[in-house]
This record gives structure tokens, C-alpha cells and sequence, in this order.
């Protein structure tokens, strides 16, 4: 897995969370309610479908 | 340690320090592979958790470990504290000063390191001084006027040149070229006899007794031995040698003087390292100097800080001041210049000239409310192709 700064880790989490948020179809199987936990989750299981590009 | 770890500590992605302080540690220690490959791995996470990551605001970070630290310079000191009876600014006027890369500092002085062949011998590097310390020529004689016959006779004592090492022929030819070219004062003219050591000086003007005066003022305080802007030199024995500090600077002049040690001899007149050893060397020196003023007031700052200060400092090829005459005062952009100081002049020439801002640094992006290039506004999504 690609390791990724703190700030492009928060980007991508957060944007994640957003898409969930407006009613994206989930990734994972999960309980949680809060959008930004589920994007959390997704991430720590590296199935979300954003990277970063660097310059 | 075997060949091959040496060879893989020197290979590793590491910086050339800890390289050097693994390899000196690790020396002529029998380490078996695994440890010698927990020990590897331990000092390479413990490098990549001290690394900075991309998108941080490391200027910031920098101005605010300097400047915090700064308050408490403030309240210590605003003294000057001696060095070998030599005065040197310290503390918090010292740090403005490096920051304004002032042509000259406040209290130049210098550290001659001498090579082997002097630094042992006290006397022996008391003769260097004498090659560096500016001395007028009342150290040399005495100085008579001689109002009867409106001339002013110097005496030269053989015994003083010969102890500081200096031809009596040399002092005789000197004086007066000095008097004209380094004093400026040309209405004169003179004799001279080497037999007897003596040169005679007579004003131009042989009717005013001021002009004998003004003269005789200058032939006192005429410098005949060692360098001009030198004022002062101290020997003193450090570690083993003896090291010349001084009074005034002049790092050109000094490098010629036989037995200077031209690889370690420093001065504190940033400026002037630019010119003589080049703008690497006047980075070093910032972060030296820097460095240098905040542990002697017991602060710690790391040197990373500095040393981006420094190359901000020196990024354009000559020694740069922080503020409205240097880095701050020739961005590139518009807004950023207007948001520092003087906004009104700044936007009314940049409409003037027609100035256009890219809009690519912090400031100008805050201004008109975009997201900035830093943390997480500096990242760019893409989409990942799902499998």
C-alpha cells in the first residue's frame, strides 16, 4: 500500500466522506452511521477509489 | 562489523551525518546479521519520522521556533558580553543584525586560526599579530613639532622595529604614501634619512600653524604596520594553540598574511565572506552566526529552521535581509507585497504598471479566498481504478 502524508490522507478521507455522505453505495459491510467513520474504515482497508497524483 | 554492513550502512537511504555517526559507533563491534538488520531498520524509521512532510508549512514552523525563542532573548540580554576583553554584540541585537545582513556588523571582530608552524609558539604568533594588528606610527618613535622651523620630525626607534619585525626602510617609505592615499591629506612634503631613522615633514603652507597641527595629527595616527581596519588583536591559547582574535575585520587582507590558516579562520562579517569565499560560504556563515548567538544565550533551536532562513536568505545569488528591502519586498506577486507593508503604494504601482498576479503563492490565494498550496490544499485527487 502506498503510504500517504497526513494531509493527503485527510483529503482523501474527506472526500470519501463526502460521496458517502450524498448517498454513494458503501464499500464495506459496517454498522457505523457517520459517514466520515465509514470513509475512515474504507481507508484503513485501502478499497477506496481515490489516489493522489504528485508533482 | 563486516565489509558488507559497512557497505549497506553507506548504501542506505540515509543522511551523510548519520551515516558517518552509525558507522563510528557500529566501529570494530562484532554484530550478528539480525541484530545489525533490527539496528538498521530502527535507525531508518526513526530518520523517516524525523523527516519533513510534503505540504508542511515549514516556513511557518521555522519563524515561530526562531521567534518564540526570540522573546526570551529580549528579557536576558541587550548587553554586549566580552570575549577575550574583546567586545563582540550579542544576544538579541546580534540576531536583527544577521537577519538584516547589515553590510557591517555592529562590532566586526574576527578568529585567525594560525597554521602548525605558529600555533604552537606564542612568540611566533605574536609576530603574525603584529602582521595583522593596524599600528600607527607613534608606536614606532617619537614625534617632535619643531614649531621654530614649521616641521614635524619623527624619530623612528630601531629597537621597536626591529622587535615587531618591521625594516626601518619600509616604515620610511610608508608613512607618507599612507598619509596621502589612506588619510587623504596631500599638502605636504618630506625628507628622509634611513641612516638615522628620521623622516621630517613639512606642510605645504608654511605660514599657519593649524595646517602644522592638522599635519602632525596625521603622521601620529598614520598607519604604517598591519592591516587598516584591524584595531585590535588578542592571542590567546585555546585547546592546545594560539588563536588571534581581533577587533575589525577585513578578511581579504588577512588571508594574505603568512601563517594565517586560510581553511578555519573566520569572521563574523557575514557581508564580506559573500564577496571573499562566495555566497556557500555566506550561507554557512548565516547559519553559523545564527546558530552561534542562540546557544550562547542557552537556547535550542534547531538547525533546520536556520537553515532554511539561510537559504532564503542566499537564494537569489547575493545576501538577502528578511523584510521590506529583501525577501519580503521583492515577491513576485501583487497582493503578497501589498499584504506585508506600504499596501496602498504597492497596489498603486503594480495598476501603474500593469502589473498581473498568477495567484500561485499563500497570501494571494487568502486574499481572494481560494484554497492555498499548503497541508491539504496542495493535494490533487484522482480517481483510483477499481479491481
Amino acid at each position: 500500500m502506498q503510504s500517504y502524508t497526513r494531509y493527503e490522507r485527510a483529503r482523501i478521507i474527506g472526500a470519501r466522506a463526502l460521496q458517502i455522505s450524498m448517498g454513494a453505495p458503501l464499500l464495506v459491510q459496517t454498522t457505523r452511521i457517520d459517514p466520515l467513520e465509514i470513509a475512515i474504515e474504507e481507508f484503513q482497508q485501502n478499497i477506496i477509489p481515490i489516489t493522489v497524483k504528485r508533482k | 562489523m563486516l565489509p558488507e554492513q559497512e557497505k549497506r550502512i553507506s548504501d542506505a537511504d540515509l543522511t551523510e551525518k548519520t551515516k558517518e555517526q552509525l558507522l563510528k559507533y557500529l566501529n570494530g563491534r562484532d554484530i550478528p546479521a539480525e541484530q545489525f538488520d533490527t539496528i538498521l531498520n530502527r535507525v531508518r524509521e526513526e530518520y523517516q519520522k524525523t523527516r519533513i512532510e510534503a505540504c508542511e508549512a515549514v516556513g511557518i514552523i521555522a519563524a515561530q521556533s526562531i521567534g518564540e525563542p526570540g522573546t526570551q532573548m529580549t528579557m536576558r540580554t541587550f548587553h554586549y558580553a566580552g570575549v577575550a576583553e574583546i567586545n563582540v554584540t550579542l544576544g538579541l541585537p546580534r540576531l536583527i543584525e544577521i537577519m538584516d545582513a547589515r553590510k557591517e556588523p555592529s562590532t566586526p571582530t574576527m578568529t585567525i586560526y594560525l597554521q602548525p608552524e605558529y600555533s604552537g609558539d606564542r612568540d611566533k604568533a605574536r609576530e603574525v599579530s603584529w602582521q595583522i594588528e593596524a599600528a600607527p606610527l607613534h608606536e614606532f618613535g617619537d614625534i617632535t613639532i619643531d614649531m621654530e622651523n614649521m616641521q614635524i620630525v619623527v624619530h623612528l626607534n630601531t629597537a621597536v622595529c626591529d622587535k615587531r619585525k618591521i625594516a626601518v626602510s619600509t616604515i620610511v617609505e610608508t608613512a607618507p604614501r599612507k598619509i596621502r592615499d589612506r588619510r587623504h591629506y596631500r599638502d605636504f612634503d618630506y625628507e628622509n634619512n634611513d641612516q638615522d631613522a628620521t623622516i621630517v615633514f613639512m606642510p605645504k603652507n608654511r605660514e599657519s600653524y593649524q595646517n602644522l597641527f592638522q599635519l602632525a595629527e596625521h603622521v601620529r595616527n598614520v598607519i604604517v604596520q598591519g592591516i587598516d581596519d584591524i584595531e585590535r588583536v588578542v592571542v590567546r591559547k585555546e585547546s592546545g594553540e594560539y588563536i588571534l582574535y581581533t577587533e575589525g575585520s577585513n578578511l581579504k587582507d588577512v588571508f594574505d598574511v603568512d601563517g594565517v590558516d586560510t581553511t578555519r579562520t573566520r569572521t563574523n562579517n557575514i557581508s564580506e565572506i559573500s564577496q571573499v569565499l562566495g555566497i556557500e560560504a555566506a550561507r554557512n556563515a548565516i547559519i553559523h552566526e545564527a546558530l552561534a548567538t542562540l546557544n550562547e544565550q542557552g537556547i535550542a533551536v534547531d538547525v533546520r529552521h536556520i537553515m532554511l532562513v539561510a537559504d532564503m536568505m542566499c537564494m537569489e545569488g547575493e545576501v538577502k535581509q528578511i523584510g521590506r528591502h529583501g525577501i519580503a519586498g521583492e515577491k513576485e506577486s501583487v497582493l503578497s507585497r501589498a499584504a506585508f507593508e506600504v499596501t496602498v503604494n504597492h497596489l498603486l504601482d503594480a495598476a501603474v504598471a500593469n502589473e498581473v498576479d498568477e495567484l500561485s503563492g499563500v497570501t494571494e490565494n487568502v486574499i481572494v479566498g481560494q484554497p492555498i498550496q499548503l497541508g491539504t490544499g496542495d493535494v490533487k485527487l484522482i480517481a483510483k481504478p477499481m479491481n
